[in-house]
């Protein structure tokens, strides 16, 4: 019997479209816009001027105070300025835009010359890894635990339907992965780590457990959404819950991501800042589902083309199906945490209206938190938003299970979610 | 590339599971479906319209109710769900404006106005049958037995249900199986009166099991209130065997698989679910054991639907990570608590069924008495084979119209009075002493000669009494004790037994003296004893009580044939007591015939037409056989029951005992078989002995009996 987390939900795998494909190169976009905020905490502050001319690797905006990441140009080119460009979330934020000259002339970061704990936190947060599991905290704050903790439990669950990039990382990089995981126990004090993998993935946990010794273990993790959730992993791995409102330190834990631990070594060894990612852009609306290296910054719609996006796509995901955003317009491009990109067809993205709750329950035996959904979206629609705490609103992760299992097709992960900005705005 | 244009925003997540409303409420129409075609199957056609025209009805007032009040009308099927629970739910006779009273009040009054879909606060169903069976109680409670063959609306007789009429609402076997689990059998597969769709609890459990499997329903509702109810079943009954009665009678099972899962109306976690069932189980057991109403399901659940808003406020899941005031993590007080009960309780089933049982085993059982005695009212016995009677006489006194009744409860155990309990005796003081009695075997009673017990008469003919309805007691223990099969319907046999009392083959004969002068037939009950081929003793249980008893000492100690050849048996001037003598040599020699068939009984290899027993007969000498079949009185209409024993040696017909043909004279004339060969008997032309017929009949029966006895004997030789 697997150790897992409780309740949860099973939805489709529809990994098969893209788990055999090698990881390949992307396309090389004429132009980049990069985010200043690819990451959570304050926008990176540029420090290059309209017409600098940059190369792949060169520093491109610095760290702001506090948390924050610095941003690195991926290709060699010309800066065209800081311009308003729109995001998935529909906000116009700030990008640096880089027209990019094709020759590919790069720079590295300096060498280290001696690995330590210091020295390996410095690199991490110079080269401005943030995590690459979807929630961008910038990975050196995360690593920096004071001796804290004493395991490193690695995502590599991957329960979102249809991502396969990190699937393919962890076979066709293992030895790079287990050194990132090496240095990143070194970085924050772990005493052991913990490689969760979903039993999905058989071939990746034979490899890296394989591959893995000394204090590193894998373990096969039952295929149950959200099992790649923070608390949820830590459980599943460890045993051990985070409490309510506090970080995974709190609990002697860090979690990473295997494509941050990834990029720790590329960093670390290679002297490779941060500024490309392996993506999986699926679904049935491409002609060819793939696993590429794609720069940060590049349009969704190089993208599409460079993987044949049919003209029967029907929804845009930008992340996994479950939490993922709809994509509204082309022109958005990645950044650091852009996991994936999904085109989906009618059959694969039924539209839904929302009709009266049943009172069936479900979405109470699905939330992996423990929450209420039905009672806390009529709490909202009452506007009793202490009545909604009480229900436990203000814990919800966003996973989408209550949406995904309500037969009455009700937005109950929107209003989970709005009631718990609510109550954290207004200090309920 | 062709441009991507026609996709559209929506909110996440962008997978759904594959269930909707109107799905899972096809599920549970479909999972209903058994448990109608049952209905229409038991109780016929129409029982099938009152359930179309609730469903209708249900469909037609959600319709109407969205016209007026001018919301967008509903197809999600939930109201048809709600009309064919109902009709289901409904006596098969009902007349045909219950069902649309009922639909229109589940659906308008239960449902619509409380918000409609989900947002009702108890199950419409449920709800209108506790409001039909307040409104309506004698029309609900009617229900008819189930009859296979009458599908069309006909004249069903009215059949009462297990919890209203107890046992007696079961046929005596079902699929040859009788007993208990023949009851059970009936119980399970509804052929009994019941609600349309609660009888057949193999359709509601494949319903069940059909909504578990599809997810549609929690299983942890229907297991737990079963499993709470049988338990409490083992206490509110103290009976084992009252389990399966329970779960399987009245609406429990169709309630806690269609009812009480109802979405709107149970909690919605799944350990509230479990405290939910919990009570669902103990308030319909108590309802059932100690309410008024027979049945307690659709109450319970009602009760039980107007906690749920409560629980679901005030017992919320424990969250991931949630943290204690004092700032450890929160402990899974809830889901321990109901995990702990869910085991006690099957720890409780498990453990105490068997204990129960045992217990209820050594619980006295009535038995069912093979004669009318004169004074025992109840005969019980309990596993330790201790016997409890309820004994019931009278005094008369002379000159005087006062009768004084007399009823006790008399324990015997051990061969001996183990208690004596007055329930009704005089209330001046002239009361029985019971110890006289107690502690005493049958022997000492019997010789007791003293029994006074003060100046009073009456108080000695009170203990007079007692004495006989003790030794009645003894009578019948003893004749239960050591019962044996009868192998004829014999005339006056009614029980025999190997007696433990006076040793030998004892038989409870029951008979009447036909005193023509009076006009009056007394009722006769003799408890004879055969030993060593000698009358032991005869004991009197029941004749004449004026004076004209039977002289026992013309039979005890004698042989069949010294008793067969007594001519004389009047032993006063009386003609009253001759015929009681005469009577009581019939039983005997009855008695004699059948100690004679057990005594030398051999097996019977195939199944005769005549022939229910065999035996090498002491008696007579040679093979005896116990032959039964009628003679067919057409003039008269009349079925004339024959028993006769008949006894072959040397290839011929020794002799032929008539033990039952007709009493009006039509008897069969044994000259003319006896002593005849199998050839001689077969080639007899005429039978006719009178002018007539019947007892030609009889004759010609005779004959066939006869001959079956050689075929058989040929048979053995061959």
């Amino acid at each position: 019997m697997l150790k897992s987390f409780k309740k949860g939900v099973h939805p489709a795998g529809c990994k098969d479209l893209s788990a055999g494909q090698k990881i390949e190169r992307g396309p090389e976009p004429q132009s980049v816009w990069l985010p200043l905020s690819q990451h959570i905490g304050a926008p990176a502050e540029p420090i290059v001027a309209p017409g600098d001319r940059v190369l792949r690797g060169q520093l491109v905006a610095k760290k702001a105070e506090g948390l924050s990441a610095n941003v690195y140009s991926p290709v060699a080119g010309t800066v065209k300025g800081v311009v308003g460009h729109i995001t998935v979330s529909g906000k116009k934020k700030d990008h640096i835009l880089i027209e990019n000259d094709f020759s590919d002339e790069s720079m590295l970061l300096p060498h280290l010359s001696e690995v330590t704990r210091e020295s390996v936190l410095a690199r991490v947060e110079e080269a401005g890894i943030v995590g690459m599991g979807g929630a961008g905290f910038p990975t050196a704050a995360k690593l920096n635990v004071g001796g804290r903790a004493d395991v490193l439990v690695v995502n590599g669950a991957e329960c979102e339907p249809y991502i396969t990039c990190d699937h393919r990382l962890m076979l066709e990089y293992t030895d790079e992965i287990l050194r990132g995981v090496e240095l990143a126990m070194l970085a924050c004090g772990a005493k052991s780590a913990v490689i969760g993998i979903e039993k999905n993935k058989p071939d990746a946990i034979a490899a890296l457990s394989e591959k893995c010794g000394g204090n590193i273990t894998v373990r096969a993790l039952r295929t149950l959404y959200p099992q790649g959730a923070e608390k949820q992993l830590v459980y599943s791995c460890t045993g051990r819950v985070i409490p309510e409102g506090k970080l995974p330190v709190d609990a002697g834990v860090v979690v990473v991501n295997v494509h941050t631990a990834f990029s720790i070594h590329r960093a670390v060894d290679l002297d490779i800042p941060c500024y490309e990612r392996v993506m999986t852009v699926s679904g049935r609306a491409v002609e060819t589902p793939k696993n590429l290296w794609v720069k940060n910054g590049t349009p969704f719609r190089a993208l599409a083309q460079f993987c044949g996006g049919r003209e029967d796509c029907a929804r845009i995901v930008s992340g996994g199906p479950m939490m993922g955003d709809s994509v509204f317009s082309l022109k958005i491009c990645t950044g650091k945490t852009s996991s994936s990109l999904l085109f989906l067809d009618e059959s694969e993205s039924e539209g839904k209206v929302a009709s009266a709750c049943i009172g069936c329950g479900r979405c109470v035996q699905a939330c992996p938190m423990g929450l209420s959904p039905t009672f806390i979206e009529e709490a909202l629609f009452r506007k009793d938003f202490a009545e909604a705490k009480r229900y436990g609103a203000s814990a919800c992760i966003g996973c989408g299970c209550c949406s995904y299992v309500c037969p009455a097709k009700r937005f109950l992960t929107q209003s989970v979610k709005l009631a718990k900005k609510i109550i954290a705005e207004r200090k309920i | 590339m062709a441009e991507i244009k026609n996709y559209k925003v929506a909110a996440s997540p962008h997978k759904l599971d594959s269930s909707n409303t109107r799905r899972i409420m096809a599920d549970v129409l479909i999972a209903m479906v058994p448990c109608l075609v049952c209905g229409v199957v038991f109780y016929g056609l129409y029982a099938l319209m009152l359930v179309a025209v609730c469903v209708a009805t249900c469909f037609v007032s959600e319709q109407i109710y969205n016209l007026v009040r001018k919301k967008p009308y509903t197809f999600d099927l939930s109201c048809v769900v709600t009309g064919l629970i109902l009709g289901l739910n409904l006596p098969p006779r009902a007349p045909w404006y219950i069902p649309i009273i009922g639909g229109v009040f589940a659906i308008i009054i239960v449902k619509m106005l409380f918000g409609g879909l989900g947002k009702n606060f108890a199950n419409p169903a449920a709800t209108a049958r506790v409001f039909l069976l307040l409104a309506y109680s004698s029309l609900m409670t009617k229900y008819v037995g189930a009859d296979v063959s009458n599908m069309l609306a006909g004249d069903v007789t009215t059949g009462a249900t297990y919890l209203s009429g107890g046992v007696a609402a079961f046929k005596d076997s079902f699929w040859g199986v009788s007993g208990y689990w023949g009851y059970v059998l009936q119980l399970l597969f509804g052929y009994i009166g019941g609600s349309i769709g609660e009888a057949c609890k193999v359709a509601i459990l494949a319903g069940g099991v059909y909504l578990t499997a599809r997810r549609v329903i929690d299983w942890r509702i229907p297991v737990v209130y079963l499993l709470t109810a049988s338990v409490m079943v083992l206490v509110c009954y103290q009976s084992a065997s009252e389990i399966l009665l329970q779960l399987l009678s009245g609406g429990l099972m169709f309630g806690a698989v269609f009812m009480a899962t109802d979405y709107a109306t149970s909690p919605k976690w799944r350990y509230n679910r479990i405290l939910y069932a919990i009570g669902l189980g103990i308030i319909t057991m108590l309802i059932r054991r100690f309410g008024s109403y027979p049945e307690g399901t659709s109450l319970a659940i009602l009760i039980m639907n107007l906690l749920v808003p409560i629980m679901d406020k005030f017992i919320l899941p424990v969250r991931f990570g949630e943290l204690t005031k004092s700032g450890k993590i929160k402990p899974q007080i809830m889901q321990w608590t109901m995990r702990g009960i869910c085991i006690a309780l099957v720890a409780a089933l498990v453990v105490s069924t068997p204990i129960v049982y045992a217990a209820e085993r050594r619980r006295p059982q009535e038995q069912e008495l093979p004669v009318q005695y004169n004074y025992i009212q109840t005969m019980s016995v309990d596993a330790l084979g201790n016997y409890y009677f309820d004994v019931k006489g009278s005094l008369k006194f002379d000159g005087s119209d006062y009768v004084q009744e007399l009823e006790y409860s008399i324990t015997l155990g051990d061969g001996v009075v183990q208690e004596i309990e007055p329930i009704k005796q005089s209330t001046m003081g002239y009361v029985a002493e019971e110890s006289l009695f107690e502690g005493k075997t049958f022997a000492e009673i019997s010789a007791l000669s003293d029994l006074s017990t003060d100046s009073q008469t009456s108080a000695t003919r009170t203990n007079t009494a007692l004495k006989g309805m003790i030794e009645e007691c003894f009578i019948a223990s003893d004749a239960h004790a050591g019962a044996e099969a009868l192998y004829g319907g014999y005339s006056y046999i009614k029980g025999a037994a190997q007696s433990a009392l006076f040793g030998g083959n004892a038989f409870l004969v029951e008979g009447v003296a036909d005193l023509k002068e009076y006009n009056y037939q007394q009722p006769l009950l003799f408890y004879v004893v055969i030993k060593d081929a000698k009358v032991e003793t005869v004991v009197p249980l029941k004749q004449s009580t004026m004076g004209y008893v039977a002289e026992e000492s013309l039979f005890e100690g004698k042989t069949f044939a010294e008793i067969s050849a007594l001519s004389d048996l009047s032993t006063d001037s009386q003609t009253s007591a001759t015929r009681t003598n005469t009577a009581l040599k019939g039983m005997i020699e009855e008695c004699f015939i059948a100690s004679d068939a057990h005594a030398g009984a051999e097996a019977l290899y195939g199944g005769y037409s005549y022939i229910k027993g065999a035996a090498q007969s002491a008696l007579f000498g040679g093979n005896a056989f116990l032959v039964e079949g009628v003679a067919d009185l057409k003039e008269y209409n009349y079925q004339q029951p024959l028993l006769f024993y008949v006894v072959i040696k040397d290839a011929k017909v020794e002799t032929v005992v008539p033990l039952k043909q007709s009493t009006m004279g039509y008897v069969a004339e044994l000259s003319l078989f006896e002593g005849k060969t199998s050839a001689e008997i077969s080639a007899l032309s005429d039978l006719s002995t009178d002018s007539q017929t019947s007892a030609t009949h009889t004759n010609a029966s005779l004959r066939a009996m006869i001959l079956e006895c050689f075929e058989v004997l040929g048979g053995g030789a061959a």
